[in-house]
């Protein structure tokens, strides 16, 4: 049985004409896509045949699950959104057990080639034990599902990066999607969580579109969200120029909101759009709130020298290890000393030098 | 006072400094010499200049103080450079960092010893005036003082120098000038009526003279007497032990410097000397005052005072006293290098001139910053630094036209010969004077 | 590896052994020097205190006599605005001062960003022009070698990349983290080489002043 139409769907939902080229309107400027993409993305919605999304949660807390039900615009993204066919997710089906297995196998089989598999949380790779479903490893079940999906869509910055399981020492040999599956397309929305709408609209751009038009970064992320770093967007960027920066949380600076470099934001090596788009329907984002960037949007974020750490603080080793260093130092140039001393001792000694 | 006119004769000095050799080469096979020149360095290297020669920053600033720079801009006249031998050795052999240097460094060759004895002998006069430029406080003059002594050990001393301290070493004198000359000066001191005490077994000071003042300039030797008379001290010269010159540090002979050196200490303590006196001679006075003692590594148990330090001295504690000089004179007083930026001998000279009552013009750089005269270091004895040294002199001609004074006064025999041959080469007519026959010529009664 | 791990290895381990080395190295070059053998002192000296005179030589060498310098007045002042710029940009900018507590423990207050620019860009353009000079002026010509290249060079590329930097350029399209990983790296850079070549001045140059001071002093010289 064929899904029904998209545009079918939005009619039998009440949606009108209208309404639904507005959207449509909308959507394209929040892809940054021209006016003129307009009757495209329109025509496109109106033919798209719901498709399948096969959605597997691997390590993972849940919390990019929460955050796409957050996604904020209008409700008639959501009604997209539900009106793609999501045969299996944990948390949002109905089904359990046995019969969310069969759900998950039946649409595998019936959409081969075509459904879209969505990724959260990350693979562990030194124990299959660490983290099963229905007694199947993560790695298997991931391996399984890419073979007949048409792309991977690894939601999350464990999907992408390995995230939060990956940092030091990493326990369980926690991987993202694109370490274990090579022969696929792999788009990366990675953040702890994402943005909603991030995730919304990058799946909204591959049902529009497929992967045709989706430019992705050095790390697999679409351009349109993760081009621009924190810093490049973000409100606070004069304070950085002039050099106003908050020294504590609840200093003068801090007061003025100014910039959290000193604090250890990671703004400026962060590539997201939460300066722009921000969270809870655009009401704020961690810096506008008054804690600098943690970088979730970035690989090993957790692992970059500690939150609070500005940029230019670094890992320099310990008293201890300076101590060693200037001994040594001390002792080679005794060393030296000595030598040099006795080699001259020893052409004083030589007879005959002077006439 | 001698004032220059177009022609002069030929004094007896610069009749025998002619006969000295002006070529020769090294006794020694290049290996040797590269050999005994590195022993050189690496003894005589201390802690100081150990740490100025890693300090060098290359800024180039130490040839804007160099006279020899000055005069021809040649790049090769720049102090450190002059020294890159010694520091070449150094950072290959002694420099804690030595495995990493000998990556940048090449080792010296007997090419280069050849090639810097014109730099470290025809054109520095260890007049040290690049010491006081250096922003990192470098004493250049002390590297090159090693450079000369490294290149002595090789055989590598300019020919007139290496006479002149072979005949010092050997037979105690200079240019010929032994016992007889200065018999014969103390002679004719006595046909003007000054008796020089000879050989006493026991006086208070020691005078010593020089080979210049024995041949040239007399009226220096008796003006000295003079004024040790009119103080009625104890004083004696030694016929074994006259010559305050001391060419082992003037060619680089450590032991000739020794001899020298030891030669007038022995005869102070022979005759229980309380005060030597270096005559009107520049390198005599550090010699004696502070290289003595240090190669010795013995304290002197006797004073050391060069005769204008001593003349300034006494006139200031009142025991010395002069008639002023009537008539307005005006004249500007060359500080020879060796006296003062290597003596401190500064405020002395002029305290005499203030008591003399002549007017003072001071070269626009002169005390510690004085330009040497370009004659000094043995300098004034190569016969082939005669083009440089008339370059030089030319920056010395200005200085003191600059003040338009009617004179210089100065207190050193190099300086006054340098002056005079740079004079009568460019018919310059300014009159040179000695601070000791001023002084001398205007005793009170 | 990308941008993003480059800057955690500069950051990072980089980071780490370049203080180590520099450390080590000042200490060695520095304690060989103490073991050579100090001069005779056996000449009566002229003075009576050499430590006053050397510190006065330490302060003054630094302001020669106008007749000494008046040929050189213009590479006198270039050289103390290009030391007191690029000091003033490593130690008062205010986005270096976390590097400073991480290391230290403490901190001082930050100069202005546009002070510091102004200066920063003075300094540059300064360390340009006297790099050039040192290719066709003949004294620096002839007394110039590899050390002295290669430690400008060092001096100027994190004033470069610095400015790069802050300013957010993409020299080879780089992104953010990769130029400020490369400044990084080019201040890791001069700290090792720091020991090793002329930059060492920093160390000894105010203990030579002293000494040479303290000994023209015994002479009755102030210099």
């Amino acid at each position: 049985m064929d899904a029904p139409l998209v545009a079918d769907y939005l009619r039998m939902r009440g949606v009108s004409r209208r309404g639904f080229l507005k959207f449509c309107a909308s959507t394209a400027s929040l892809m940054a896509l021209p006016p003129m993409m307009i009757p495209q993305i329109a025509r496109a919605l109106e033919t798209a045949r719901r498709p399948s999304v096969i959605w597997l949660p691997f390590q993972e807390c849940t919390g990019c699950t929460e955050s796409i039900t957050r996604a904020h615009g209008s409700t008639i993204e959501q009604l997209i959104f539900e009106a793609i066919s999501l045969d299996y997710q944990h948390t949002l089906m109905a089904a359990a057990g046995e019969q969310s297995d069969d759900a998950l196998h039946e649409a595998m089989k019936l959409n081969h080639g075509k459904y879209l598999l969505a990724v959260d949380g990350s693979i562990p790779l030194g124990n299959p034990g660490y983290s099963t479903i229905s007694g199947i490893s993560n790695i298997d079940m991931l391996q399984e599902a890419a073979a007949g999906a048409m792309a991977i869509v690894a939601i999350g910055s464990c999907a992408a990066f390995g995230g939060i399981p990956k940092a030091n020492p990493n326990p369980t040999g926690a991987v993202s999607v694109a370490d274990i599956i090579k022969d696929k397309p792999i788009v990366n929305i990675s953040g702890c969580p994402p943005i909603p709408i991030v995730i919304t609209g990058v799946l909204a751009q591959i049902l529009t579109f497929g992967l045709a038009g989706l430019e992705l970064d050095h790390l697999g992320r679409p351009k349109v969200f993760y081009g621009q770093s924190i810093h490049d967007r973000c409100y606070r960027r004069p304070f950085y120029e002039r050099g106003q920066f908050a020294e504590s949380f609840d200093d003068e600076g801090a007061k003025k909101g100014w910039c959290l470099y000193k604090l250890g934001c990671k703004g400026p090596t962060t590539y997201n759009a939460c300066a722009t788009v921000k969270w809870n329907n655009g009401t704020s984002f961690p810096i506008e709130a008054g804690h600098g960037c943690i970088g979730c949007a970035e690989p090993d974020f957790w692992d970059k020298g500690g939150f609070y750490n500005a940029l230019s603080a670094t890992e320099w080793g310990t008293p201890a290890d300076v101590a060693i260093a200037g001994g040594a130092g001390i002792a080679l140039g005794a060393v030296a000393g000595a030598l040099a001393r006795k080699h001259q001792n020893d052409a004083k000694a030589t007879p005959e030098t002077k006439p | 006072m001698s004032s220059i006119s177009a022609s002069i004769p030929v004094d007896a000095f610069e009749k025998r400094a002619n006969e000295l050799p002006h070529t020769g080469t090294s006794s020694l096979s290049p290996e040797e010499q590269v050999a005994r020149a590195k022993e050189v360095i690496l003894s005589n290297l201390d802690s100081r200049t150990a740490m100025e020669l890693e300090t060098c920053i290359h800024c180039g600033m130490c040839s804007e103080a160099c006279h020899f720079y000055e005069a021809t801009h040649e790049a090769k006249y720049t102090p450190i450079h002059k020294v890159h031998l010694v520091r070449s050795v150094y950072r290959r052999e002694l420099s804690p960092l030595r495995w990493f240097n000998r990556l940048f460094t090449r080792e010296i060759t007997a090419q280069d010893l050849s090639d810097w004895q014109e730099l470290l002998f025809n054109s520095c006069t260890e007049c040290g005036r690049c010491d006081l430029m250096c922003p990192m406080g470098i004493q250049i003059t002390s590297g090159i003082r090693i450079g000369r002594q490294a290149l002595a050990a090789a055989d590598l001393m300019p020919p007139e120098l290496r006479a002149l301290n072979d005949e010092q070493t050997r037979s105690n004198t200079l240019l010929g000038v032994g016992i007889d000359e200065l018999q014969d000066a103390v002679s004719e001191l006595a046909t003007q009526g000054i008796v020089v005490p000879l050989d006493r077994p026991q006086a208070d000071v020691l005078l010593l003279t020089t080979v210049s003042d024995l041949l040239l300039y007399r009226q220096s030797f008796a003006a000295i007497a003079r004024i040790l008379d009119k103080l009625d001290l104890s004083w004696t010269i030694r016929s074994d032990a006259f010559e305050a010159s001391n060419f082992g540090v003037l060619s680089g002979s450590e032991d000739g410097q020794m001899l020298a050196a030891k030669r007038v200490t022995d005869a102070a303590r022979a005759c229980g000397a309380k005060l030597v006196i270096v005559p009107e001679c520049g390198h005599a006075y550090p010699a004696l005052r502070f290289d003595a003692p240090e190669q010795l590594n013995t304290p002197l148990p006797f004073e050391v005072m060069a005769i204008s330090e001593f003349i300034g001295r006494e006139i200031k504690a009142g025991r010395l006293k002069v008639k002023k000089i009537a008539g307005g004179k005006q004249v500007t007083y060359h500080d020879p290098c060796k006296l003062g930026r290597h003596g401190g001998v500064f405020e002395e000279p002029r305290d005499a001139l203030a008591a003399l009552g002549v007017e003072l013009h001071e070269m626009e750089s002169h005390g510690k910053t004085q330009y040497c005269c370009g004659g000094g270091g043995g300098v004034l004895m190569l016969s082939g630094s005669e083009e440089l040294r008339r370059r030089t002199f030319d920056i010395k001609m200005r200085q003191v036209e600059g003040t338009h004074a009617d004179s210089v006064v100065t207190s050193c025999d190099t300086c006054r010969m340098t002056f005079e041959r740079g004079a009568k080469q460019v018919n310059w007519s300014l009159p040179v004077e000695s601070l000791a026959e001023l002084v001398a010529a205007n005793l009170a009664d | 590896m990308n941008t993003a791990t480059f800057l955690d290895l500069v950051r990072g381990p980089l980071f780490y052994w370049a203080l180590m080395i520099m450390i080590a190295g000042i200490l060695w070059r520095l304690s060989g020097l103490i073991y050579f053998r100090i001069k005779s002192r056996a000449a009566k000296p002229k003075c009576d205190d050499p430590v006053v005179a050397g510190l006065r030589t330490v302060a003054l060498r630094s302001v020669p006599p106008h007749e000494l310098v008046k040929n050189i007045t213009f590479l006198l002042l270039t050289c103390y605005a290009w030391h007191i710029g690029w000091f003033a940009t490593f130690l008062f900018f205010g986005a270096h001062l976390p590097l400073f507590k991480s290391v230290l423990g403490f901190v001082w207050p930050a100069l202005p960003n546009s002070v510091v620019l102004v200066l920063a860009a003075m300094t540059l353009g300064i360390l340009i022009t006297l790099w050039i000079r040192r290719f066709y002026n003949p004294v620096l010509r002839l007394i110039s070698n590899f050390d002295d290249h290669l430690s400008v060079f060092l001096v100027i590329a994190p004033l470069i990349t610095g400015i790069a930097a802050f300013g957010h350029w993409s020299p080879f399209g780089m992104r953010y983290e990769g130029i400020l990983a490369v400044h990084i790296l080019s201040v890791e850079l001069l700290m090792i080489w720091m020991p090793f070549g002329k930059i060492f001045h920093v160390v000894t140059s105010l203990i030579v002043r002293f000494r040479t001071g303290a000994a023209f002093s015994r002479r009755g010289v102030r210099a």
